[in-house]
């Protein structure tokens, strides 16, 4: 009778008794890497298992990390401010962009439409601007 | 199911322990056998080493959290498959291996000490009784066809019943039967019906 419950030979029987007798004699050589090789798939399964637990225990410490990663940005983005020097510049020449902006400026129409429309204003800015140069070089 | 208790794991992990644990038994119970049964159809120890050795990780990397009553099947398919991977890769490499002009011998002949460290000790007379035996059984076994090899040893040998068998084998259980009922016959006309 098997293991199953099914009726066997005393062919079948025999069988099992030799193949049972030639797994007993398997040297030590094959035993050493079988239980080597037995110890790396328990290893695998194992690895295949840790990582969700693992997580949850080394949160904690990962979350840390990360702020930590953080702040350091933070503050490294804001370190000491360098102030970058201007070359150096002669007399104060005007940035191209203001002649744009007085000629954008709605004011500046009203001006020269000013009274007569014949720019009164700016012959009037002009004599002061010299008027101005000529006291200084006085 | 018997399991031998044999170099046990020593387990820090305590939550995959019993797990572990229950693998170790399941792997150390079928280790041998399995290595036989590997050895029988590649005909070469390190190869028949290296497709138990696969088809161990295989099983615990990708059928592990399977219950265990289902492994057995699952690792002897593997297995199978592993012991066909390798002879369809032999069977190539011999091809190759044949249009050279000189073929060395390669293979590692030099006695290992612990391999000749005999496992068991029955008494003079058993021993030699049983090892005319194996001998004829294997001689016997190396001339079925795989499919029955196969059958046979998963039978005889594992314990395995139809239905496992057929997982085991990727077959139909009447495939089964039929193949074990021929390889009984092959056998018993080569060996007789007590030839131990």
């Amino acid at each position: 009778m098997s293991a199953h419950g099914e009726e066997i030979t005393e062919f079948e029987r025999q069988s099992c008794l030799v193949l049972e007798e030639s797994v007993l004699r398997i040297d030590g050589r094959v035993r050493s890497r079988l239980n080597q090789a037995r110890h790396a798939a328990i290893e695998a399964a194992a690895a295949r298992r840790r990582p969700l637990w693992r997580f949850f225990t080394l949160a904690p410490t990962a979350g840390a990390a990360a702020a930590a990663l953080l702040v350091a940005m933070v503050l490294w983005h804001r370190g000491p401010q360098v102030e970058v020097p201007l070359p150096p510049t002669v007399g104060e020449a005007p940035h191209p962009g203001e002649d744009l902006d007085l000629l954008a400026d709605g004011e500046a129409l009203d001006l020269i439409q000013d009274g007569d429309g014949s720019g009164a204003f700016y012959e009037w800015a002009a004599d002061q601007t010299e008027g101005n140069g000529n006291e200084t070089a006085t | 199911m018997p399991v031998s208790t044999h170099g046990d794991v020593e387990l820090s992990d305590s939550s995959t322990n019993a797990h572990s644990r229950t693998l170790n038994q399941f792997l150390a119970g079928v280790e041998l056998k399995a290595f036989k049964i590997a050895q029988a159809a590649l005909r070469h120890e390190d190869d028949a080493l290296d497709a138990v050795q696969d088809a161990m990780l295989q099983l615990a990397r990708a059928y592990a959290d399977k219950p265990a009553e289902e492994w057995k099947p699952l690792f002897y398919r593997i297995l199978e498959n592993r012991i066909r991977d390798m002879q369809r890769r032999r069977t190539v490499r011999g091809r190759v291996i044949a249009w050279l002009p000189f073929r060395g011998d390669d293979e590692d002949d030099e006695p290992d000490p612990i391999a000749q460290a005999p496992s068991n000790d029955p008494s003079p007379v058993k021993k030699l009784e049983l090892a005319e035996a194996m001998g004829a059984l294997e001689k016997a076994l190396g001339e079925l066809p795989r499919r029955q090899q196969q059958v046979f040893l998963l039978r005889t040998l594992e314990g395995l019943d139809v239905a496992e068998t057929a997982i085991a084998m990727g077959c139909s259980e009447g495939s089964v039967k039929t193949h074990y009922f021929r390889a009984l016959q092959a056998l018993r006309q080569q060996l007789g019906e007590s030839y131990v």
